[in-house]
């Protein structure tokens, strides 16, 4: 293998590359992903009660409604919208505050209050809503409950389903430019038979290798660490966090390499990575729920790369913590390396005696008028 | 139009998708995953707070104070000690949200103006709003027992839902994941469909054909078809294994029916464009990730956005829903049948159109 070769290809693959639905889907995809998950799917596992408010009088209870945490409040202006959205089930459930109830409150008259809430919203919302809402009408009225309630936190406060989700958007990102652009260079060049005319240049199936492998692990762990920044998980370590992110890209970047050597064409590569491309992704659902046996998740190889990361970017962990994990992660890397040689060395011979050459493949207007 | 020609088009066309092992392995596969992740998803909606609870000396009032709270959607588990209330937190016995433990004597003291001490304990993962309203229940306990009543008029729950009442009966996650999985099932025919069009483009096939009694007539017809067929087929056979065939079984079919047409001539538009199997892919997702926000929409509570009750796909999503999960008729869906067929003239209409052209300039 040519180092001189190996910079040759990375670098024709890196002027080609932008040309590649591929890569643009691997470089989009992350950005894509986290706007989804924070933006949307944060939302539909861990919902809040949703208060719509109708102040018609200034009322210290809005102010205070606003300040609580947990609850997503809105101020509206208009009662009929107001009942109208908790009906349509946009708000679970309503308040309309006449003119002068902190004064009536607070004079003893027991003003009344509008209370609503939406027919499709869950029960133990309406209770969270109302208890809180006679809470907050206490607190205006500045009476000072006959019991104080002391709290007692028990156990570790949970991640946030955001956070739990990081790792497999991690994952996802590494693996489809890792594992896919690497393939699907590959085969292209298969393909277009590009590949069978390199071979007869001074250039070697490994240099060929090398440089697909080299492209994806690059754009693996720039995407792997773009999500990691976006998510805002970079940790305290980003440099050990990025080495980690490293190993699952060369990791990811040599599965690639074995794939783009055995599937005949794209769709081969597609139908096997919709197969059994779970088998590469699946230690990230270990995160999601955590509550699932964790030792199922060490039989996948990603996790080793996973868990320091994990580690590193949300539990603060530092490098020494994660070296075990990482050093397992390291040797299948290297475990990899003699399959991807090995494999090299068939598509070689059998693209000199034409066994795995792609069939004749469908050439393209443009192409044609090219030759 | 020739129907001997377009069926001798539409019987290659079937026999060449029976042969592509990519199309009918993401088919298969599609539909055992769409059909596993559904019996798997929760047919149930827990809508109670459950909440652990240690009172010595208190059942009697707790009893009568606590009397509507299951119905209501608070559920409580009395512990005979607080180290057992605290253990089962810990453990995360029966989903407790958190736990009281009401210190012995505690009428006594509020009364007396003492201001007892009740410890509540809550899980670290415990929501904020949960946290909160749990410590406000005990005030306001400790306030009824002391016979301050609330300084405002408020109504009770019972008395203030607007709207049909779900409580008890709410939409579950399983019910709103189905238009998903109904969507995602015409989906891979519409990229399926592209790339069987794009095939007969880039291999000049269509000309070939065009050179014998067929008419491109004919070939637009047999695609039109065969697309229809491929997603109607599978979207049927997906709802069967979801077992909600049964439910308006009219107004069902024809909804999915629609549903196949309009993800044709999204098919035969992004095959028309003639990409290999790559650009297939991403062209046609130009078109199905803008299309698939409705269904996603659904999975969000309250009426979605204008915007999206503007896109094609909206009157599938909302009929599926309407007569799987209420029960709907024709008469109640007519509104969304009828914006459907109208997506359906223009999707096909501009799908047929663009294939029209492209094979013209061949």
């Amino acid at each position: 293998m040519k180092t001189s070769n190996v910079l040759m290809l990375l670098r024709k693959d890196l002027r080609l590359g932008p040309r590649s639905p591929l890569l643009l889907y691997a470089l989009v995809l992350p950005v894509l992903l986290t706007l989804l998950v924070r933006g949307v799917f944060g939302s539909l596992f861990d919902p809040q009660p949703r208060l719509g408010i109708v102040d018609l009088g200034g009322s210290e209870l809005t102010v205070q409604a606003e300040a609580l945490d947990g609850f997503d409040v809105v101020v509206l202006t208009d009662a009929d919208a107001l009942r109208r959205q908790v009906e349509d089930n946009d708000l679970d459930g309503g308040l309309v505050i006449p003119p002068g109830f902190d004064d009536a409150v607070r004079a003893g008259e027991r003003p009344g209050l509008e209370f609503v809430v939406g027919g499709e919203s869950l029960a133990s919302n309406r209770i969270l809503i109302a208890v809180t809402t006679l809470d907050l009408i206490r607190r205006v009225a500045g009476e000072e409950p006959p019991a104080e309630v002391r709290i007692v936190t028990i156990g570790d406060e949970g991640l946030a389903i955001e956070t739990r989700l990081v790792p497999a958007l991690v994952m996802l990102a590494v693996a489809i430019a890792g594992v896919m652009v690497s393939a699907a260079s590959l085969i292209q060049e298969k393909e277009k038979r590009t590949l069978d005319a390199l071979l007869v240049t001074p250039v070697s199936i490994f240099d060929v290798l090398a440089a697909k492998g080299a492209m994806g692990a690059l754009l693996a762990v720039l995407t792997g660490v773009a999500t990691l920044l976006l998510n805002g998980a970079l940790g305290p370590a980003p440099i050990a966090l990025t080495f980690a992110v490293l190993i699952g890209a060369v990791m990811m970047a040599e599965i690639g390499l074995l794939l783009g050597i055995w599937s005949k064409d794209q769709n081969t590569m597609f139908t096997a990575w919709k197969s059994g491309g779970i088998l590469i992704l699946f230690p990230a659902i270990f995160y999601v729920w955590p509550g699932l046996p964790a030792w199922i998740a060490k039989l996948g190889p990603t996790y080793y790369f996973l868990q320091p990361m994990f580690a590193l970017s949300i539990e603060g962990a530092s490098l020494g913590d994660v070296a075990p994990q990482l050093a397992v992660g390291l040797l299948i890397c290297a475990a990899l390396v003699p399959a991807v040689i090995a494999a090299g060395r068939w598509l070689e011979g059998a693209r000199g005696s034409g066994a795995a050459a792609a069939p004749a493949v469908e050439v393209e207007a443009e192409e044609l008028a090219e030759v | 139009m020739n129907g001997r020609v377009v069926w001798a088009i539409l019987k290659k066309d079937l026999w060449a998708f029976s042969r592509d092992r990519l199309w009918m392995t993401l088919t298969v596969i599609g539909i055992a995953f769409y059909v596993i992740v559904y019996w798997l998803l929760p047919d149930t909606v827990d809508e109670s707070l459950k909440l652990g609870l240690h009172a010595p000396g208190l059942e009697d009032v707790l009893g009568t104070a606590l009397a509507g709270a299951p119905e209501q959607g608070l559920a409580v588990t009395t512990f005979s000690t607080e180290e057992a209330l605290a253990s089962a937190l810990e453990a995360g016995d029966g989903d407790l949200v958190a736990g009281l433990a009401i210190p012995e004597g505690f009428i006594a003291d509020v009364r007396a103006g003492a201001r007892p001490v009740v410890t509540l304990y809550v899980p670290g993962e415990a929501p904020a709003e949960v946290r909160d309203a749990i410590g406000g229940f005990a005030s306001e306990l400790a306030f009824a027992i002391a016979g301050t009543p609330p300084p405002a008029d408020v109504p009770g729950l019972t008395e203030v839902v607007v709207g049909r009442d779900r409580a008890g009966d709410q939409v579950t996650l399983r019910e709103s994941f189905r238009p998903i999985f109904v969507f995602f099932a015409l989906m891979i025919e519409v990229f399926a469909l592209a790339a069987l069009v794009a095939g007969e483009i880039s291999r000049r096939t269509v000309v070939a054909l065009l050179v014998t009694p067929a008419r491109l007539v004919d070939f637009l017809a047999a695609k039109t078809i065969l697309g229809t067929l491929l997603a109607f087929a599978e979207a049927v056979l997906l709802m069967a294994l979801l077992d909600v065939l049964g439910v308006g079984t009219g107004p069902l079919l024809v909804t999915l029916l629609l549903g196949s047409v309009l993800v044709t001539g999204i098919g035969l538009l992004a095959g028309s464009s003639g990409k290999d199997f790559l650009g297939i892919i991403f062209y046609a997702m130009a078109f199905v990730l803008p299309l698939a926000v409705p269904a996603f929409a659904v999975l969000f509570p309250g009426t979605a956005a204008a915007w999206v009750r503007m896109l094609p796909t909206y009157g599938l999503v909302n009929a599926i829903v309407g007569i799987t999960t209420e029960g709907a008729g024709f008469g109640d869906i007519a509104g969304d049948l009828a914006a459907l067929v109208v997506w359906c003239f223009v999707s096909l209409a501009i799908g047929l159109l663009v294939l029209r052209r492209k094979v013209a300039t061949l």
